[in-house]
């Protein structure tokens, strides 16, 4: 479990327990069959909403086609035990491993998508296999009734024990949550909704786990959608593969509050009883307003509480709690070497180059770092500087040349396999992710260059501490200071242990005190050995921390060296303020 | 014609701005430059109405603009080329002109527009059934001076013209804002390259971390070393 | 099968195809203007077909307005008019919930207000398909026009093979080619036209050159509500329905819109054309059930090989 979510996971299993005992304890005693149906149906529907919940709300991948899924898991059990006779008990469990294999079948080709085209194809598959289905003759296939020994078919003549089952159900898949949540799983997922990019760089290997994302998810609701057709007795293509079934989870989890753990929980106890009750009593009087009102109703809610109740609840009502106190800091597993900038070069560029279109971008860049070294990058606006950074850490391909670290070769690589190589970076525009604590922002850094939870838990304390922010670890990153957003980029960098440190604009916007604080930070790395690139504008800074300047102007190399040789060299005057400058100075 | 007076600006814990202010006349050419992250961009965006200042107050001709939206304040005779291009990349170089005519004052007078845009920039004409996507830099930097042209402006303002341009084809630019100017638009510059932009106007101010730290006639500012230390960060400022 | 029965098979899907494709195409530029302009996923673009289908079932049955203009032209004049009925109801529905969740209030959020997109349009499409069902009844109606049943015959072409253009469908699908072009006029040549396709290719330098672009998105809607609705119109000449009529057409309205590209509004015409030639001639070698799937299929191996569509500009690749 990731570090500081002791608490949290104790406090959700005690609710989870707490729900599951009240829920069960208020079923026992409803007489009436068809509101045992009801308190059937929300804890399978509630499962079903974590699914597309893990998925979609912390995964960011907008799906519409979880009805796949559900319906493969309820055709799954159907058929299992139309043609095998095969228990349901069993025939669950079966759904759900074909809920997974499915979801690597999906997903293989549909994740090469992303934004709308993703959500579209995964609307299209569900809506597919339904017309498959009618095609292939599964118009409508009852469950067959077994008179002798029900209960091992999952028959129960006393609704009440499909309340339970349902629960049970529900229980394994808020648990399931619950262990993504905590884990590093879940900081990825978040993290690779927030920000691909970023996440990214931090090193997380974005493409595996929304694999592992959809599997999880396409296991709960197949689990789900078999336990649904046990429950109703028959199953159509349309009541488990059909467009509004996709809809449900969406609408549910929505409502209750999307990357929440009890989102889909609420969405569903309040949504399904509603829809229900209307069907039954509205439904006589004017066939259709149970519809409009639910219509109506997921429409107020959205507007007036956009992310959910849940949030909007939480927001209200609870006071953010003191953050907790940091564990002091460990010295570092991997010491660093030699204090001062030494003659050995750390990283080599030669002949970079990088042309987007017409435009030469980067053009035949060459430089070095020195191991222990700060160099700082400089140059115009538009003199591509951030693209060199883009090329070195694996943003961009590049057209031509060779960069290693330490000797091994960086271009080509993908981006967190040259954070696994120990290259930390930061970029110009910081995301965050403003609901979570500092420290989870910061142990993504940790968790991108392969270390264990141990591991990464203490680099990332000790990141804080080296940046002087410790004191702010529990203060959900959407409440902190421009300079301590800055820092936490920076944190987060270190937490994955690098050799080198590419940063972007770090200084950008800040004031003059905040600048010296942040300089102060980088200073005291420089002196425990790292080897530091930064690219920034503001000059005065540069000149107090920068051991050499690289100065590039239009994608090409116009100067290097100390800062005193640069700012005088001509050419780099003549960069930044224009020929005619010059000549008016000369003149 | 456009007083600026105490404007700040702040995104977030981020002050891109502090009081600044500057004042353009009628016919004048008014320069801001500064080095990269001075701001200049924001106080454009802040005329123009794209970000709204946390306080201070701009007037044009009497008009307090911080009282009308974006859209509204094009029609009012302000003309806006900004940062970047952004020109209509679908749609065809006169489209993209007949844009830039759409307030009621362009309209009136868009054949005469359309012949000063075309003997500035005979490009242009050549060019008028393009897709301005498919148009190299400069030419797409002239499509945007000649969409700010359409409407007959009594102001036009540019942001950063020569950003990403190869300096021969800034040169051309430059020329070709100092012929508008003679040809009697107020102008507001907002560069980089200091000395070229400073050459051609009749007042610049210097814009560094958000505020004015120099201003005066191009001559004075032209000599002050102030100006160099300013944007290789020499200064103790 | 001998050659000629082949024949004819094939040429009357053809021509089934392309005129039902002229329709679809038309359906198809609604969404387009909607999905393509302005970005904003709208799942209750089904239910503006089927409005515009009520639209014209009330103009012109049961003493309406056009009960005068006799059943040949009626059923026709009343899809065109069933356009601006919906435009305005469109605006509405946009002027007071879509804009809350979509255009520059939204565009700085994760998700660029996507999530919020689709909870709202599927909740206005609950609420159109069941209050429709409340207001309209349950029974499926038609707008009735002799002209369904008389075919032009065209042939014999080949030995005894001969093509039925079946006279309803042809004048629906000249009417939506009419409608079409009246569109491409507008935008390719007016200013309100270039103005929109202007806010829609970058709002920022629109909003400079003093358009207001709220009032273009709104505009946008309001025409994409309308031209899917005169769509709708056209096709309650040769189907019957109700309220629920909407859901099948909405994935037939997204495939042709990213088959034609995704932000080219024309290109959503052909989009739409051919998916109905893939409706029509897939009949000619699969069950019924399976000419829906068909259409899935060819959506899902066009997201997957050119995601720009036929027209498209950008892609939004991994």
């Amino acid at each position: 479990m990731r570090i500081g979510t002791a608490e949290k996971l104790r406090r959700d299993l005690t609710v989870l327990v707490a729900l599951t005992v009240v829920y069960l304890g208020v079923a026992w005693f409803v007489p009436n069959s068809y509101y045992q149906l009801i308190l059937t149906l929300v804890p399978i529907w509630a499962a079903f909403g974590v699914s597309w919940n893990i998925l979609s709300g912390y995964g960011g991948q907008l799906s519409f086609g979880q009805a796949s899924f559900f319906g493969i898991g309820g055709y799954t059990v159907t058929l299992a035990l139309v043609y095998w006779n095969l228990t349901p008990w069993l025939g669950i469990p079966l759904g759900v491993v074909m809920g997974g294999v499915a979801a690597v079948v999906i997903g293989t080709p549909t994740f090469r998508l992303r934004g709308h085209y993703f959500a579209l194809a995964m609307l299209a598959y569900p809506l597919a296999i339904l017309y498959f289905m009618q095609y292939f003759g599964f118009q409508e296939v009852s469950l067959p009734m077994h008179r002798d020994e029900p209960a091992a078919f999952l028959e129960f003549a006393d609704p009440r024990y499909y309340t339970i089952v349902a629960v049970g159900l529900l229980f394994v898949s808020v648990l399931a949550c619950i262990a993504v949540e905590n884990s590093r799983f879940g900081l990825a997922l978040l993290a690779l909704r927030q920000n691909e990019l970023a996440a990214e760089a931090a090193g997380i290997d974005t493409r595996t786990w929304k694999m592992r994302a959809l599997i999880v998810s396409g296991m709960i609701a197949a689990g789900a959608g078999g336990l649904y057709a046990c429950v109703q007795l028959v199953v159509t293509p349309d009541s488990v593969f059909g467009m509004l079934v996709s809809a449900q989870p969406v609408v549910m989890t929505l409502f209750g509050g999307v990357a929440s753990l009890w989102g889909p929980v609420i969405g569903a106890a309040f949504l399904v009883p509603l829809s229900k009750l209307l069907d039954a009593y509205a439904g006589d009087y004017l066939r259709g307003i149970q519809g409009v009102v639910y219509g109506a109703t997921v429409i107020a809610i959205i507007l007036a509480a956009p992310d959910g109740l849940f949030w909007t609840f939480r927001d209200r009502f609870f006071r953010p709690k003191a953050p907790e106190p940091l564990p002091a800091a460990y010295p570092s597993a991997r010491g660093f070497a030699a204090a001062h900038a030494s003659p050995i070069a750390l990283m080599k560029v030669e002949g970079l180059s990088k042309s987007f279109g017409g435009l030469r971008a980067v053009s035949n860049v060459s430089f070095t770092i020195g191991e222990g070294e700060i160099l700082g990058i400089i140059g115009p606006n538009g003199a591509g500087k951030t693209t060199l950074f883009n090329l070195l850490n694996g943003v961009l391909p590049s057209d031509g040349g060779t960069a290693t670290l330490g000797g091994e070769a960086m271009l080509g690589k993908k981006v967190h396999q040259i954070c696994h190589m120990g290259v930390g970076r930061t970029f110009q525009v910081v995301r965050s992710f403003a609901r979570l604590p500092l420290l989870d922002n910061v142990i993504v850094g940790a968790y991108g260059a392969g270390l264990s939870d141990q591991e990464a838990a203490d680099a990332a304390i000790r990141a804080l501490h080296r940046t002087g922010l410790a004191e702010q670890a529990g203060v959900p990153a959407g409440q902190l200071t421009n300079k301590q957003l800055r820092l936490m980029e920076l944190a987060r960098a270190l937490a994955g242990q690098p050799r080198l440190l590419l940063l972007d604009e770090t200084l950008a916007g800040l004031g003059r005190e905040e600048c010296d604080d942040v300089l102060n930070v980088l200073h005291r790395l420089r002196e425990e050995g790292m080897t530091i690139g930064i690219i920034e504008h503001t000059m005065h800074a540069m000149m107090r921390i920068a051991d050499r300047f690289l100065v590039l102007d239009h994608g090409a190399v116009l100067a290097s060296g100390t800062p005193r040789e640069v700012v005088e060299d001509r050419s780099v005057i003549e960069a930044y303020l224009g020929k005619k400058w010059l000549a008016k100075q000369d003149a | 014609m456009l007083e600026v007076s105490g404007i700040s600006v702040s995104y977030g814990g981020l002050r891109a701005l502090t009081d600044v202010s500057l004042s353009v006349s009628a016919g004048q050419f008014v320069t801001v430059v500064g080095p990269n992250g001075a701001g200049k961009s924001t106080l454009f965006k802040t005329i123009s109405g794209v970000v709204r200042p946390t306080s201070g107050t701009i007037t044009f001709m009497g008009r307090d603009l911080l009282s009308l939206s974006a859209a509204e304040r094009a029609h009012l005779g302000i003309a806006h080329v900004p940062e970047g291009r952004q020109v209509f990349k679908t749609l065809t170089v006169l489209e993209n002109l007949e844009m830039g005519a759409y307030p009621k004052a362009g309209r009136v007078e868009w054949t005469r527009s359309l012949d000063r845009i075309h003997t500035l920039f005979p490009i242009l004409a050549e060019r008028a059934k393009q897709m301005a996507g498919t148009l190299s830099g400069g030419e797409q930097q002239m499509v945007a001076i000649g969409r700010g042209m359409a409407c007959a402006p009594k102001l036009l303002m540019l942001d950063e013209p020569s950003m990403g341009l190869a300096p021969a084809v800034t040169d051309t630019i430059f020329e070709r804002i100092s012929q508008i100017h003679s040809d009697g638009v107020t102008i507001l510059l907002v560069e980089q390259r200091v000395a070229e932009a400073l050459e051609l106007s009749d007042h610049g101010y210097v814009l560094e971390t958000g505020r004015i730290v120099l201003e005066g006639p191009y001559e004075i500012l032209l000599a002050d070393d102030r100006v160099r230390k300013s944007y290789l960060g020499l200064t103790d400022a | 099968m001998d050659l000629e029965t082949l024949i004819e098979s094939v040429l009357n899907a053809l021509t089934a195809g392309i005129t039902i494709g002229c329709i679809y195409g038309l359906m198809c530029i609604g969404l387009g203007l909607i999905f393509g302009i302005m970005k904003v996923v709208n799942f209750a673009q089904g239910e503006l077909l089927m409005l515009g289908m009520f639209a014209s079932f009330y103009l012109v049955t049961g003493g309406g307005v056009l009960a005068f203009l006799g059943p040949y032209i009626g059923p026709f004049v009343g899809a065109i008019l069933a356009g601006p009925i919906v435009f305005v109801f469109g605006a509405m529905l946009h002027k007071f919930l879509i804009s809350r969740v979509s255009g520059l209030r939204t565009a700085g959020s994760i998700d660029d207000g996507h999530f919020g997109q689709l909870i709202v349009t599927l909740g206005i499409s609950l609420i159109l398909q069941n209050g429709g069902m409340i207001v309209f009844g349950t029974i499926p109606v038609t707008v009735r026009t002799p002209l369904s049943s008389s075919a032009f015959l065209i042939g014999p072409v080949y030995g005894d093979a001969t093509i039925f253009l079946n006279k309803a469908k042809l004048v629906a699908c000249a009417v939506a080619i009419i409608t079409a072009l009246a569109l491409y006029f507008v935008l390719e040549f007016t200013r309100v036209g270039k103005a929109l396709r202007a806010a829609a290719d970058n709002p920022t330098a629109a909003t400079y050159m003093g358009i207001d672009v709220d009032k273009y998105y709104r505009m946008a809607f309001g025409l994409g509500s309308g031209i899917t609705a005169i769509a709708g119109g056209l096709m309650a000449t040769y189907l019957s329905f109700g309220s629920f009529i909407g859901f099948d057409y909405v994935i037939i309205m997204y495939s042709g819109v990213v088959l034609g590209g995704i932000g080219s509004i024309m290109g959503a015409f052909w989009g739409g054309m051919t998916v109905g030639l893939v409706q029509q001639m897939s009949a000619l070698v699969l069950p019924p059930q399976l000419q829906n799937a068909a259409i899935f299929i060819v959506f899902l191996l066009i997201v997957m090989l050119r995601p720009q569509g036929l027209f498209g500009r950008s892609a939004e690749r991994a």
